[in-house]
């Protein structure tokens, strides 16, 4: 086998099968699971909420029973809070909702009962107030109200499809999603190759290594490892993400018209690989410079913050998609990959920028594995100090 | 396993052994880093089937020296050529090097790392699994092939180091302190397989600290100071160039005075005589052996240990030095 792949699978099997790493990588989706599905347990085994109101207004029409979740739900009416509350107090109710004399020019409702208000119980209390103000009201232009901007969009200048409802949502989040993940992907997996660099440094074990391979072999076959082992970390949490977001948005979304933003993720792939090849690089780089683990931890920890400092400007780049502070920020190889990916989901990004940003990613990278291998060489020659701005200017320069 | 009498068969193996193409050649040499020169001009060749002392006091360069030779940094000026060429992949795998500072994956598995190592060198994994677990049987490691590098003793991870550094029968071998943290046992066990590779032809580039081990098992040597060469040549002619005019005896009965002998010292339980300008110690041995009512039961030449030829010489040189 090649010696660079030989090197990236040892990396990716000495860590794939560490305790830490499999806690991490399975302990978060396993989270993320239970945190949707008990909600989800809990509304099961709980009983049919039983509600009731009082209109203080004496304006608003009666109602007797909303449409919650599906199920039909019987809705008490009272006179007076004083009856209300000894319905509560009784346990013939769970709880009532108190509507003010000025409930329709603002003032506030209450709601009473033994204990916080349920999920189930809070739609219930929105359902009784739109019934209530609004009892002539279709449901279907209920929802419409309530979700007016539900359209589908289409873009004037070729005519794509971009999406509606949930379906829009996936289309503009999964991009952007994908974009803040690279960041964390950095912090996490990337920015971790410079402490595994001085560790191995430390270890001495680099120095038997590089007499069987190049530098940049070396170099290139840990990237590839961590690499390989940042995307099967992202690949679980992915999963567990994807199945706790089903579990949690199942039989209340309407999936139908949903349409995967292909596009998007053929470029989210083809920027984020060689992105996050670059960022391990310079954290390699940085892990060579370094002279022990504690300044490379502290070297890695800006690397990370450098990863997800250009979120900072997130928010003009999603005013001004096609901003010149957007197109700058696409061209600039470490920020190519997050913005990439999340200009993609809010506007029509040209194929040049696309093919720009793709290209100063490669050449950066091929620069930094090229500066990184010889930075190493002179690294070689001082254990337990750093290397100098001078040191690593002779370095460059072959010298 | 190991067997001493073989040990003994190769240091005598070794005297008869052939002079062939140098296995490393080093002209001219020099390494200069953050304004030192690390190395100045160095020039010394490595021969085919010997072992070939490399030493130096600390800090003298020796370690920039294997490191040029093994192109893990590059020199200055100069040239070096290793197994008949520069340095590219295919000679890399022919070379098997053991750092001073040991160095292996604290959380890889023994066995592991000596495949991986090993297939680093160009050995396939079934060749490679098959030599590490012949070699772990005979350095007595095969019951630790499967705990962690991190959980081996200091001897185990030295002799597990110099498993790695030969598994793949590398025609040119650098090994920096092989010995230390061995006992006495496992000392002889890695003379043993050392001797082994050299009567099989390798190149062994050996730099120690401990002088009676390359009196033991060097042909040459280069002792380097301050990046220089200071001293270089066959132990055995370098010894003799470090002799006294002197010659060590133990005799039974008495002497007052021999012909050729300009003095005379009692010297552990024998005499030490220093012989006058110009006389050969056949002669003195000759006229003791005349001297009537005496008998001569050891007549040696004296001769300076290399450890005391390293004293001096690198002492020599320090007052040499400009304050």
């Amino acid at each position: 086998m090649n010696k660079l792949l030989l090197m990236a699978r040892a990396t990716y099997r000495r860590r794939v099968f560490s305790s830490s790493f499999l806690l991490l990588t399975l302990g978060m989706p396993a989270v993320m699971i239970v945190a949707a599905a008990v909600p989800i347990l809990q509304a099961s085994r709980s009983s049919t909420p039983r509600l009731g109101y009082v209109d203080l207004s004496h304006q608003l029409s009666p109602v007797s029973s909303v449409e919650v979740d599906g199920k039909s739900l019987a809705v008490e009416t009272f006179d007076n809070p004083e009856s209300a509350r000894r319905a509560v107090e009784s346990g013939e109710l769970d709880g009532y909702l108190l509507l003010p004399a000025n409930f329709r020019e603002g003032n506030d409702a209450q709601y009473f009962g033994l204990e916080s208000p349920s999920g189930t119980v809070s739609r219930a209390m929105r359902e009784v107030v739109r019934q209530a103000l609004l009892p002539d009201v279709s449901p279907g232009v209920l929802a419409r109200l309530e979700d007016p901007t539900n359209v589908t969009l289409e873009s004037a200048k070729d005519g794509t499809r971009l999406g509606s409802g949930a379906g829009l949502v996936i289309w503009v989040g999964l991009p952007v999603a994908l974009g803040i993940l690279f960041g964390l992907a950095v912090v996490t997996g990337a920015a971790q190759m410079g402490s595994a660099v001085v560790r191995e440094k430390d270890q001495r074990a680099m120095e038997i290594v590089l007499t069987s391979m190049s530098p940049l072999q070396l170099v290139s076959g840990k990237v590839l490892g961590m690499t390989a082992l940042s995307l099967t970390q992202l690949g679980v949490w992915g999963l567990g993400g994807g199945l706790a977001l089903g579990v949690a948005l199942v039989g209340r979304v309407d999936f139908s018209g949903v349409l995967i933003p292909w596009p998007a993720l053929i470029w989210a792939a083809l920027l984020g690989v060689p992105g996050y090849f670059l960022y391990a690089t310079a954290a390699a780089g940085l892990g060579i410079i370094a002279g022990d683990s504690q300044q490379g931890q502290q070297l890695a920890g800006m690397l990370g913050f450098f990863s997800m400092f250009p979120l900072a400007f997130l928010g003009i780049v999603v005013e001004h998609p096609d901003g010149p502070l957007a197109v700058a920020l696409t061209l600039f190889p470490l920020t190519a990959p997050m913005f990439g990916m999340v200009r993609m989901a809010l506007t029509q990004v040209p194929i040049w920028e696309l093919a720009g940003a793709l290209a100063s990613v490669l050449l950066s990278l091929i620069f930094g594995l090229w500066a990184v291998s010889r930075v190493f060489r002179a690294a070689m020659l001082i254990y337990g100090q750093s290397l100098r701005p001078r040191a690593i200017l002779g370095a460059l320069m072959g010298r | 396993m190991h067997d001493m009498r073989e040990s003994v068969i190769c240091q005598e193996a070794r005297h008869a052994m052939p002079a062939s193409d140098p296995a490393v050649i080093v002209k001219n040499v020099t390494k200069r880093y953050a304004g030192i020169t690390a190395v100045d001009d160095l020039s010394f060749e490595v021969r085919r089937g010997e072992i070939f002392g490399l030493l130096g006091p600390n800090g003298a360069g020796k370690t920039t020296t294997i490191r040029m030779i093994l192109d893990i940094i590059r020199p200055s000026a100069g040239e070096i050529t290793v197994l008949g060429g520069p340095m590219g992949e295919s000679t890399k795998a022919r070379i098997g090097y053991l750092p001073e500072e040991r160095g292996l994956y604290d959380d890889m598995t023994l066995l592991d790392t000596l495949v991986f190592l090993a297939q680093l060198k160009g050995l396939d994994r079934r060749t490679a699994t098959a030599r590490a677990e012949e070699l772990l049987r005979e350095v007595e490691l095969w019951e630790e092939r499967r705990r962690k590098i991190q959980a081996l003793s200091r001897g185990m991870n030295q002799k597990a180091q110099f498993v790695a550094a030969t598994l793949h029968n590398p025609e040119l071998i650098i090994i920096d302190e092989p010995f230390s943290g061995l006992d006495p046992v496992n000392t002889r066990l890695i003379k043993h397989l050392l001797y082994r590779l050299r009567d099989k032809g390798a190149a062994i580039v050996m730099s120690t600290h401990q002088m009676y081990q390359v009196e033991e098992m060097c042909q040459r040597i280069l002792l380097i100071d301050h990046g220089r060469d200071v001293l270089h040549g066959e132990v055995g002619e370098v010894r003799r160039r470090f002799s006294e005019h002197a010659v060590e005896v133990n005799l039974t009965g008495e002497i007052d005075s021999v012909p050729g002998v300009e003095r005379i010292q009692s010297h552990n339980g024998g005499y030490r005589l220093l012989l006058e300008p110009g006389i050969d110690p056949s002669d003195v041995l000759k006229s003791l052996v005349d001297l009537p009512g005496l008998r001569v039961d050891r007549f040696e030449q004296v001769q300076m240990s290399l450890d005391e030829i390293f004293v001096r010489v690198v002492g020599h040189a320090q007052e040499q030095e400009p304050a």
